[in-house]
C-alpha cells in the first residue's frame, strides 16, 4: 500500500470523530425523546388522534325519607351520524327524507347537516333527547343506513313532576358566566347543571362523570374507527328528610287553595328535619328537559323562580300571639286567668286600635283570648309585657333571622322591637308595642322561620336548624355523610308557661279559630293568622303541630296562603291534609274526590266504548 | 471472460460488513416506506417505483464493483460535462413539482439529476485535488475547488432547491480538509458560508422579534442592510475602511501578519454579505417559515413549526418498542407531514420505537465507519478523496435529516439517503456506495 500517495490521513480521523460525536448526540436525543419523555409524547399523540362523542352521565338520585325516588334519570337517545367514505348527495337524500319524516324536521335542513358532516368527515348530532317511541322507529334506520347510530345518554327525570319544585330545583344549560366558572371543572359547553334548590346546592355531589365514545380521527379530523367506550360514572345519591306523602299533600293543598299561591313547611320538632317544603305557584321540572323545544321555552319563560317558603317575608299576624303569650306568662307579666274586656276596639291616647272582630269578645282570659285570637286581649298583654321582652322571645324563636338552610335565596325577614329600633336610632312607642303584640307592623318572617318556631312551640323550646338532607351516599368511596340535628338556639320559659301556651294552641283547634284543622284521633295544636296586606287581600297563615295522643308531637307546620284571607279558612285545611298524610291517615276529602273521579271515568269509558264497537267492522272491511 | 475472473478475484476482498450494513439500511428503509406510504393515494405506484429503483440500485452497486474505479478519474472531464449538461437540461426540459424544476421525465420514469450531480462533483473534485496534491496548501486550490462546484450549485439554486445546494458545501469542505488544505483557508470558506447563512437567519430573527424596530436601532439597520440598498453599500464601505484601519494599526504595531489577510478577509466578508442578502431576497415564503420556526419555535404551531412538533411527538410516542408497523397514529392518520420522504425517520421512531430508530442510526454509523475504513485502506489518493467526500456527504445529510426529525436542526427538505422514498436518490446512493465498496475491494491491487 502506498501511504505516501495518500493525503494527511489524520485529517480523516478528525472528520470521523466529529461525525461520531454528532451520531452520539443524535442517539442521546433519541433516548431522551423515546425513553425519558415518552409518556408525555404518547399523551400528546393520543390527544392528537382521538375525539370524544360525549355521553352525559346520570346524576345522583334524590330519595325521600322512605326511599321513594324524587329525582332519577331516564335514558335519553341522541341520534348521531358518523360519516363514511365517499357518500354522495343521492345516498344521503333518502336518509334525510326518512329522518325528516320521523323527527318532524325539515329534510332539506337535515340534508345540509348530513352533507356538512360528510364533507368535514366529523360526527354530527342530528337530534338530541329523542322520545322513546321515535327511538324504536329510528333504530331500524341503523340497519338501513350505515353511519346512523343512536347513543344513550342519561337525562334527569322527576317521577312526581310538579313536586317540591323549588326545593329540588331543575336542570338547565349554563349561562356564559356559569360556563366561565366551570370551564376547568370537567364541564362541557353543552352540559346541564342544577339551577335551583338542591340540584344547585349539591351540584358537586350530584353530578357524575360523563362517559363517551372515543373515536380515532386523522389530521383532517375525519373519523377513522371507534377506539373504545369510556363508561360514565353516576353521581352520589342524596337521601332527603322529605316525606313524599306530606310534600304531596302540601303541594296539592296549596294548589287547590283560594289563590293557589303560598308556601307550606313541615318540620319534625324532634330533630329539625324538614318533612315538606312547598312553594306555589310551582313548575314541572320535567318540562324544562322536554323533547319539545317549544315547551322548554314556554316553561322557562314564565318560571316561578321565587321560593315563597324561604324568600317570602310576610308579617306573621296572629300566629305570633303564642310567642307573645309565652313571654308574658313565663315572665309573670300576666296570669292565665287575668281577664280583659274586649269591646271590639282599644284606645291608646287618641288612637283607636280595632279587634279583628268589631263586635268584641267581651271578657276574655288566656285560653279564650288565644282561641278566639282576640286582638284587644293581646294589646293589653303586650302593654303589660313590653316590646323589649316580646322582641327577646321572638329572637329566641329565630324569627327575623336566616336559618342558613342549604338553599340559595333565603331571606331573613325583619325582627321589629325596641332594641332593633334603638340600633337604627329611632324611638319606640306604645303603638308599636300594640302592633307587635298581634304580629303586625314591621315584623316580617318567612314561612320556614315560622315552621321552626312552631316546632319550638311543640318541643318546648328547642330551636332546630332546619335541614332536608338525611344522608349523602358518596360514590367515590368516601364514608356517607349523615346529617345530624343541629340546635340553633333554645327558648327558656317556665314549664307552667309552656303548659298554658300548648293548652291554648290545642284549644285553638278544638274549639277556636283553627277548628278546620281538627282531626279525630290526633292531638292537633295550632294558631291561625291573618297578616294585613296593604297591597291587597290579607295573607292567610296557619301554624300547627300534631301528635298521637300521649306521644310527643312529630310534625310542626307553617302554611301561608297569599291573599288567602282568613287563616282558619284557607290555610288550616292545607295543614290538615299534611298532618293526615304524615300519620298515614286517609284524607276524607281526597277519598271523596277519588271516588267521584273514578265514577266519572267509568261513565266516560262506557260512553267511549260504544263508537269503538261500531267502528271495528269498518276497520276490518 | 476477464471481467468474470476479475470479479472472482476481488470477491474475497469485498467488505461484507459494509455490504450487509447497506443492505440492512435499505431493508429497514423499505419496511418503513411500505408502512409510511400505505395511506397515500398512489401506494401501489410508489411500491412499484421503489422496488424497481431498489433492484436497479443493487445491480448498479454490483456492477460498479466489477471494474476498476479509476475509470471515473480517467473520465473526470466527461463526468463534469454530464453534470453540467444535466443540470442545465433540467432547467429547460425538466418538470416542476412542489415549486422545484428538478425532475427530468423520460418515458417510463423520471429522475432527479441533482442527486447524481452531487456524487459527480465528489468524483470530479477528487480527481482535481489528487492532481493538485503538491499545491493543496495554496488558497487557489480551495478557490478552484469551489469554482468547479459553483456552476452546478448555482444551477441547483436556480431550480430552486436551496437545501440540496446547501449539502454541497460540507461535502467540499470535508474533501478539502481530508486532502490537506490549509485549515485557515477552510475557515475562510466556512466563515463565508456561515456568514452567508447568518444573513437570512439574523434578518428573520430581527423581523420576528423586532417587527417595529425604530429607525437607527441595530435591528432596523439589519433589516435595511438585508434589503440590498444604500445601507448594504454603507456596510460594505464601513468594512473596507475598518480593514484599512486595522491594517495600518497592524503595521504600526509591527505585527507579523500577511498583508493578504487584510484584503482577503474583508473581501470574503463582503462577498458573504452580498450572497446572504441575495439569498435572503430570493427566499420563498416556505423557506422563510423554516427559519422562523427555527429562530422562534412555537410562534406558529400550524405552520412550519407544526412539522417539527408532530415529528417529535411521533418519535417520542414510539417509546422503546414502537407502536408496530402500520399502527403509528401520527403517521397513519396523517399528522406527520412528508412521512415517507423527508420525515420517514419520525415514522421509524414511532412505529419501530427506540429500537428501530437506533438500529437505523447504528447502521448509518457503521456504514460511515466502513467508508472511513475504505478511505484509510484506499490504494491511491483519488480513492481516499472519493471516500472522504462521500463520507462527508452522507454524514452531513444524515445528521441534518435526523437532527431535523428530532428537533435539533432547522427544517430542510432533504431526504434521508437509503431510507426515504425517492427512486433516483436510492439508485444514485447505492451506486456511490458501490464505488466505496470498489475502492475497498481494490485496496491491494487494481485488478
Amino acid at each position: 500500500m502506498n501511504r505516501a500517495a495518500g493525503g494527511p490521513r489524520e485529517r480523516l480521523e478528525v472528520l470521523w470523530w466529529v461525525v461520531a460525536a454528532a451520531g452520539a448526540a443524535l442517539g442521546l436525543r433519541l433516548a431522551q425523546l423515546q425513553i425519558l419523555d415518552s409518556a408525555e409524547y404518547r399523551a400528546m399523540a393520543e390527544r392528537n388522534a382521538s375525539q370524544m362523542i360525549y355521553q352525559a352521565a346520570p346524576r345522583g338520585r334524590i330519595y325521600d325519607r322512605a326511599g321513594i325516588p324524587l329525582a332519577t334519570n331516564q335514558p335519553s337517545f341522541s341520534l348521531i351520524f358518523l360519516p363514511g367514505k365517499g357518500k354522495a348527495r343521492q345516498d344521503l337524500e333518502p336518509l334525510a327524507r326518512e329522518l325528516g319524516r320521523q323527527l318532524g324536521r325539515d329534510p332539506q335542513e337535515l340534508l345540509e347537516t348530513l352533507e356538512e358532516a360528510e364533507r368535514e368527515q366529523s360526527a354530527a348530532r342530528l337530534a338530541e333527547n329523542l322520545p322513546t317511541a321515535t327511538m324504536f322507529q329510528l333504530s331500524e334506520l341503523k340497519t338501513l343506513y350505515p353511519g346512523v347510530d343512536l347513543i344513550t345518554e342519561a337525562r334527569r327525570y322527576y317521577p312526581f313532576g310538579r313536586f317540591a319544585s323549588h326545593l329540588i330545583g331543575f336542570m338547565g344549560k349554563m349561562n356564559p358566566r356559569e360556563w366561565r366558572e366551570r370551564k376547568t371543572k370537567g364541564y362541557r359547553a353543552d352540559s346541564r347543571i342544577g339551577k335551583m334548590g338542591l340540584e344547585s346546592a349539591f351540584e358537586e355531589e350530584l353530578r357524575g362523570r360523563d362517559g363517551g365514545i372515543q373515536m380515532e380521527v386523522d389530521a383532517q379530523g375525519r373519523l377513522k374507527r371507534m377506539l373504545g367506550q369510556i363508561p360514565w360514572e353516576a353521581g352520589s345519591n342524596i337521601h332527603l328528610t322529605i316525606d313524599a306523602a306530606v310534600q304531596k299533600a302540601a303541594d296539592e293543598g296549596l294548589r287547590k287553595s283560594v289563590t293557589g299561591r303560598g308556601a307550606a313547611v313541615a318540620i319534625d320538632p324532634r330533630t329539625g328535619e324538614i318533612l315538606a317544603m312547598s312553594s306555589q305557584p310551582d313548575f314541572d321540572p320535567n318540562a324544562l328537559l322536554s323533547t319539545d323545544p317549544e315547551e322548554v321555552k314556554r316553561t322557562s319563560h314564565d318560571l316561578p323562580e321565587f321560593n315563597n317558603a324561604i324568600a317570602g317575608a310576610y308579617p306573621p299576624g296572629s300566629t305570633f300571639k303564642p310567642i307573645v303569650g309565652l313571654a308574658a306568662l313565663s315572665e309573670g307579666r300576666i296570669r292565665a286567668n287575668d281577664a280583659f274586656f274586649c269591646p271590639g276596639y282599644f284606645k291608646l291616647g287618641d288612637h283607636v286600635f280595632h279587634c279583628w272582630d268589631h263586635k268584641g269578645h267581651g271578657r276574655v282570659s288566656w285560653l279564650m283570648g288565644l282561641a278566639q285570637s282576640c286582638d284587644v286581649y293581646f294589646y293589653n298583654v303586650g302593654l303589660k309585657t313590653g316590646g323589649a321582652l316580646i322582641e327577646r322571645y321572638a329572637r329566641a324563636f329565630g324569627l327575623g333571622q336566616r336559618t342558613n338552610i342549604a338553599l340559595r335565596g333565603e331571606k331573613g325577614g325583619h325582627l321589629f322591637g325596641p332594641e332593633t329600633r334603638r340600633k337604627s336610632g329611632k324611638g319606640w312607642y306604645d303603638g308599636d308595642t300594640l302592633n307587635l303584640a298581634i304580629g303586625q307592623g314591621e315584623l316580617t318572617v318567612t314561612p320556614l322561620q315560622l315552621a321552626v318556631a312552631a316546632a319550638a312551640l311543640a318541643n318546648r323550646g328547642t330551636v332546630w336548624r332546619p335541614h332536608y338532607t338525611q344522608k349523602i351516599a358518596y360514590v367515590d368511596g368516601r364514608p356517607d355523610f349523615v346529617q345530624k340535628p343541629e340546635r340553633l338556639g333554645q327558648v327558656y320559659a317556665t314549664d307552667a308557661a309552656w303548659d298554658l301556651v300548648q293548652k291554648g294552641m290545642e284549644v285553638v283547634i278544638s274549639s277556636g279559630t283553627g277548628y278546620p284543622a281538627k282531626i279525630p284521633g290526633l292531638v292537633v295544636s295550632g294558631k291561625t293568622g291573618t297578616a294585613q296586606n296593604p297591597h291587597g287581600q290579607d295573607h292567610a297563615w296557619f301554624i300547627a303541630y300534631a301528635a298521637r295522643p300521649g306521644e310527643t308531637p312529630s310534625i310542626a307546620i307553617a302554611v301561608l296562603v297569599e291573599n288567602g284571607g282568613h287563616g282558619g279558612v284557607t290555610a288550616a285545611p292545607v295543614a290538615k291534609k299534611m298532618i293526615l298524610a304524615h300519620f298515614g291517615m286517609p284524607d276524607p276529602e281526597a277519598l271523596r274526590e277519588a271516588r267521584e273521579a273514578e265514577r266519572a271515568a267509568q261513565r266516560a269509558a262506557r260512553a267511549a266504548s260504544v263508537p269503538t264497537r261500531l267502528g271495528l267492522p269498518g276497520a276490518v272491511r | 471472460m476477464r471481467a468474470m475472473k476479475a470479479q472472482a478475484g476481488i470477491s474475497g476482498r469485498v467488505d461484507w460488513t459494509f455490504v450487509f450494513a447497506v443492505i440492512g439500511l435499505v431493508a429497514t428503509g423499505t419496511m418503513a416506506m411500505l408502512s409510511a406510504a400505505s395511506t397515500t393515494m398512489m401506494y401501489s405506484a410508489i411500491l412499484q417505483k421503489h422496488f424497481v429503483a431498489l433492484a436497479l440500485g443493487l445491480v448498479l452497486f454490483a456492477l460498479t464493483l466489477a471494474f476498476n474505479y479509476q475509470v471515473f478519474q480517467d473520465q473526470s472531464k466527461a463526468l463534469y460535462a454530464i453534470a453540467l449538461v444535466m443540470m442545465s437540461a433540467v432547467l429547460v426540459i425538466g418538470t416542476a413539482a412542489r415549486g422545484h424544476r428538478a425532475w427530468i421525465r423520460l418515458p417510463g420514469f423520471s429522475f432527479q439529476p441533482a442527486e447524481l450531480s452531487r456524487v459527480l462533483v465528489v468524483l470530479v473534485l477528487a480527481d482535481f485535488l489528487d492532481r493538485r496534491a503538491l499545491r493543496v496548501q495554496d488558497f487557489s486550490t480551495v478557490l478552484l475547488a469551489l469554482g468547479i462546484a459553483a456552476p452546478i450549485m448555482l444551477l441547483i439554486l436556480k431550480q430552486p432547491d436551496f437545501s440540496t445546494a446547501l449539502t454541497f458545501l460540507p461535502t467540499i469542505t470535508g474533501m478539502l480538509f481530508c486532502a490537506g488544505a490549509d485549515v485557515f483557508h477552510l475557515l475562510f470558506v466556512f466563515g463565508y458560508g456561515a456568514l452567508t447563512l447568518s444573513v437570512p437567519l439574523v434578518y428573520t430573527l430581527c423581523a420576528v422579534r423586532f417587527p417595529n424596530a425604530l429607525p437607527g436601532s441595530l435591528p432596523a439597520l439589519v433589516l435595511a442592510t438585508a434589503k440590498m440598498g444604500w445601507a448594504t453599500l454603507g456596510v460594505l464601505l464601513a468594512l473596507a475602511v475598518l480593514s484599512a484601519l486595522v491594517w495600518r494599526l497592524a503595521t504600526w504595531m509591527r505585527l507579523q501578519v500577511k498583508p493578504l489577510a487584510f484584503v482577503v478577509l474583508p473581501l470574503i466578508a463582503s462577498a458573504a454579505l452580498l450572497t446572504g442578502v441575495a439569498i435572503n431576497r430570493q427566499m420563498k415564503s416556505y423557506q422563510r417559515n423554516r427559519f422562523v420556526a427555527f429562530v422562534a419555535p412555537g410562534s406558529d404551531v400550524q405552520g412550519a413549526a407544526y412539522n417539527v412538533i408532530q415529528s417529535k411527538v411521533a418519535i417520542g410516542s414510539g417509546g422503546v418498542w414502537g407502536k408496530g408497523l402500520f399502527s403509528g397514529t401520527q403517521s397513519q392518520l396523517g399528522f406527520l407531514p412528508e412521512r415517507h420522504t423527508d420525515f420517514i425517520f419520525a415514522n421509524v421512531g414511532e412505529e419501530m420505537g427506540f429500537v428501530g430508530a437506533s438500529l437505523i442510526l447504528g447502521l448509518y454509523m457503521l456504514v460511515l465507519w466502513r467508508i472511513v475504513v475504505a478511505a484509510r485502506a484506499a490504494r491511491d489518493r483519488y480513492g481516499y478523496l472519493v471516500c472522504a467526500g462521500l463520507a462527508s456527504m452522507f454524514a452531513f445529510v444524515m445528521i441534518l435529516n435526523i437532527g431535523m426529525c428530532v428537533g435539533l436542526m432547522p427544517v430542510a427538505g432533504i431526504p434521508l439517503p437509503l431510507i426515504s422514498y425517492g427512486g433516483s436518490s436510492l439508485v444514485i446512493n447505492l451506486w456511490s456506495l458501490g464505488i466505496v465498496a470498489n475502492i475497498y475491494a481494490r485496496r491491494y491491487a487494481l485488478l
